[in-house]
Formats: structure tokens, sequence, C-alpha cells
């Protein structure tokens, strides 16, 4: 069975799967030995630990070395953020793509949001951006479609609507070949159960340190739980700690 | 107004040794700043560990030198590079690559004597022209911490040891090192005798079951650093930490 296979597999709703976001070699090695079961990158922790501003400002060749030096640091199968794709039309989306598949990995998040901007891409346009990407990472990888309608509305405007608008586009995405739909910033497990209801993909739910257990977003038919920044914060914050006491 | 690098020269003061937290990346020096640092230094194991590759050289240089910039430009600190062998063994090609850290906006650098991917450290007449063209090719201003590796590639640490140190540290500061560093080099009263006898700055590394900070600053050390052990700890709490989430 190939690492996507295996990878894929691992979706089971109602039993999810964690990541627990990397962010290079080192912290992916880190995390596979914890026993984790797949990596997952996460674009802020990238850009944090870098030097860079999120929002593809780590520089696109920058993202694919150290997407490689991942996948080759570890046996497990490797998802990489990949933003917007690092290009708004079909031509540049398929040519990173296919340089993205190249290192290896064998899934990456794409979001809808107009990188950059207050916007979300139409559903249309963003239905022809998933079918792009498509083109260049072949079919034996695991798009995650991710919405971006929960992190651009302030949690407390999360309602019905909001959810019907995010299973509009999760189903326009299913029918352009995504393998996952991702819906980041979103914690009412009502609205994530109607979700996961009426779409037909393995929804993945954003872990927030104060937010739904592993065993409530179960329960709400989650099936992939990933914990975007959060990791790599919690060891700077660590690492603070230790530096104050060394140079006490 | 101190240039940077006066800045960090005069935190090397024997007695009072400056602490170095060291780092690998933006991020972690990030981290270190925040904890109230002087003086920031990377580590050359832990750039390694972080993105994949073994020590010893085989970051590529261009990779250390982008690392190296990225860390210069977030930090308002100065920035000191573990630069192991300067990626070379003739001396000119050692000052080139010393030059380019330097343009990096770096202030100093740690530089090593061992034969790096061989046996054994350079001989001590090719180190001190090694040290030398580094000096010509950074002018005066660029803190060189010359290592000597005489305790990594023994088990018996005893007079005749600490007689090599000695020699070593002395012919550095000759070349024109600006400090010197033994990893390793542990004991107070081995500590007292390199600080009387080498007339430069002395660095050594603290790690796990180390002796307190306070003995070595009695001893004289004007500077402590913490090599790997920074990256590794902090690997431990990630894996810790995922363990538990993924759980």
């Amino acid at each position: 069975m190939s690492k996507f296979e295996d990878f894929a597999k691992l979706h089971v709703t109602g039993d999810p799967l964690v990541l627990f976001n990397a962010w290079d070699a080192g912290s992916a090695t880190a995390v596979a030995k914890s026993g984790a079961r797949a990596i997952a990158t996460g674009s802020a922790s990238v850009s944090m630990a870098n030097g860079f501003g999120d929002g593809q400002k780590v520089p696109l060749d920058f993202a694919l070395t150290n997407a490689a030096r991942v996948v080759d640091a570890v046996e497990l199968p490797v998802t990489i953020d990949f933003e917007g794709g690092y290009a708004e039309d079909a031509n540049g989306l398929s040519a990173n793509g296919r340089r993205l598949a190249e290192t290896g990995a064998i899934g990456c998040n794409f979001e809808d949001q107009v990188v950059g901007t207050d916007r979300i891409y139409e559903i249309g346009d963003q239905v022809a951006r998933i079918a792009a990407l498509r083109d260049g990472v072949g079919t034996d990888f695991f798009i995650n479609a991710r919405t971006d309608l929960f992190l651009k509305a302030k949690s407390d405007t999360h309602d019905s609507a909001l959810a019907d608008r995010a299973i509009e586009r999760g189903k326009a995405y299913a029918n352009a070949g995504a393998n996952g739909y991702f819906i980041p910033g979103l914690a009412d497990l009502s609205l994530v159960e109607r979700i996961t209801t009426a779409v037909d993909l393995p929804v993945n739910a954003m872990h927030l340190p104060t937010g739904p257990s592993r065993a409530e977003w179960a329960s709400a038919g989650i099936a992939r739980v990933s914990h975007g920044p959060f990791p790599f914060m919690a060891m700077q914050e660590w690492l603070t700690g230790q530096a104050r006491a060394a140079l006490a | 107004m101190a240039t940077k690098f006066e800045t960090f020269a005069a935190l090397h003061t024997p007695g009072v040794p400056v602490v170095l937290y060291n780092i690998w990346d933006v991020g972690s020096a990030h981290a270190v700043v925040a904890a109230g640092a002087k003086a920031l230094a990377t580590g050359s194991h832990p750039v390694a560990d972080a993105n994949g590759w073994p020590d010893g050289q085989q970051v590529p240089i261009d990779f250390a030198l982008e690392n190296a910039t990225r860390i210069v430009k977030a930090v308002e600190l100065p920035v000191t590079i573990d630069f192991e062998g300067g990626y070379a063994v003739e001396p000119e090609e050692v000052g080139r690559n010393v030059a380019r850290l330097a343009a990096t906006g770096a202030v100093g650098c740690n530089f090593e004597d061992q034969v790096v991917g061989g046996h054994g450290l350079h001989p001590l007449e090719l180190q001190v022209r090694r040290v030398g063209a580094i000096r010509s090719a950074v002018g005066e201003q660029f803190f060189v911490n010359a290592r000597t590796d005489l305790f990594l590639k023994t088990q018996t640490y005893d007079d005749a040891l600490i007689d090599q140190v000695v020699e070593r540290g002395k012919s550095f500061a000759d070349a024109g090192a600006s400090g010197f560093f033994v990893p390793r080099l542990s004991d107070p009263r081995q500590i007292e005798r390199v600080v009387r006898e080498v007339p430069l700055p002395l660095n050594v590394i603290a790690f796990p079951g180390a002796p307190p900070k306070s003995e070595w600053a009695n001893a004289g050390v004007a500077r402590i650093s913490h090599g790997p052990f920074p990256h590794r700890a902090l690997m431990k709490t990630l894996e810790e930490m995922a363990r538990a989430a993924i759980s």
C-alpha cells in the first residue's frame, strides 16, 4: 500500500486522526517518535520558525525545500500546509502542485481565501482552482480543501446560515476532487455535526487550546484533528522559560 | 554609541560570564530574546538536527549563511554563529567563507580546530594560519571564538592535556582570535589555569550535570554556552506533548 493510501485510510469519521503539526525536519522527527501515524506541517509555524510573515510570505522555494527535508526525515506520510498554492490561476497552481508532489509529500491543505486579502474565492473559482491543483499533484495525493469562512467571521457570528454556506462549499469541493474538507475556526459542535453529516468528505477540525476535546470532535463526526500553530507556540513558550532559567 | 561588535565583546567578562542559550532558527532566537538574553549564539548541531542533516558541516554552507541572515535580521541583539571548521581546510578559503558569514551581519563565530569529517585536530601551525586568515578577511572587530577540540578527542583530562590546551590558546591569541572555547572543559582547577595562562576570554559549555555556573564564574570563565542541549530538551518536550495529544 502506498503512503497516500495509508494516509487516506487514517481518516475515520468518529475516530479522528490526530496531527500534531510540525514545522521542520527536527520537529517532524520528534512528533514521529511520539507514535504519530502521519506528519502535517503548519504554514504559520514554518513562517514563525524562519522569520517570515504568514500568508505565503515563506518563499515558495523555501517552503518546498523545507517540505522535502521533512519528508526525508521521517518514514511517515507527510502532508504540507500549502496555503493558497502560491498562485491564483490554473497554470500556476498545476505547476506548483507538481513541484509539491515531487517533494514526496502525499497531501496538502489548500485554502479558499484570496491570500493577502479578506476575500474568499467564489465557489466556482475555487472549484476550478482545486481541479487545477489536482492536475499538478496527480491522483494519489490527499487534497485537504480548506474553507476560511469561519476564520474570516467572528466566532459569535458562526450560525447555521454560515454552516450551510460551508456545506455548499464542501459539496462543491468534493465534486471538484478534494479528498478532505478542513473547517478551521469552527468550534460549535452542533454546527460541526451539521457539516460532517451533509458533506461527503472526511472533515478536519483544528484543535484549539480551550476548544473541544478529541472525544467531542469524534462524536461530532470529525475524521481528522490538527493542531495548527499551537505546538510551535507552546514550544516557543517552553524554550523561553528554559532560557530564562539558564540566564538567571 | 557602541557598535554591536563592541557590545558583544564587552559582555565577555572573566568572572561574570555572558550566558548564551544556543538557538538554531529565527523562532528559537525570538524565544531566547524574550527570556532577556544579551546576545544570541547558534549551535551547528541544532541547526543540523532541526533541518535533517548530520552535524559536521553537512548543513550546506549556503543554507547556514541564509539561516544566519534570517536570524540576524529578526533580532536587535548581537548574533554569533557556530561556523564549525569554516567549511574549508585551506586558510584562504576559510577566510573567504568567514567573510561571507560576516556579511550576514553576524558579529562573530565559533571556529574549530578539529579536522571536520576526518580524524584528530589540524596541526597547530596550520590552525594558526587558519585563524590568521579569518582575521585578515574580516577585519579587527569580528569576534573569532577559536575553539579547541582537544577535550573532545580524548577521555583523559589530565595536566598534560591542559598543557596542550594552553599552548593552543596562546597561539590562537597571537593569531588574532578574540576568544577561546574549550568544550567539555569543566574542572574549576583546570579552568583557573587556562584563564591564567591564555590571554583570551574563556568559553565553556554547560551540559546536564555540569557544576553550577557560579563555580565556573569564580574560576574566571567569561562565556558559558549551551551547545546542542536546548534543542535536544525542546525536542524531547515536543515529543511528550505530541504523545499526550495523540493518545
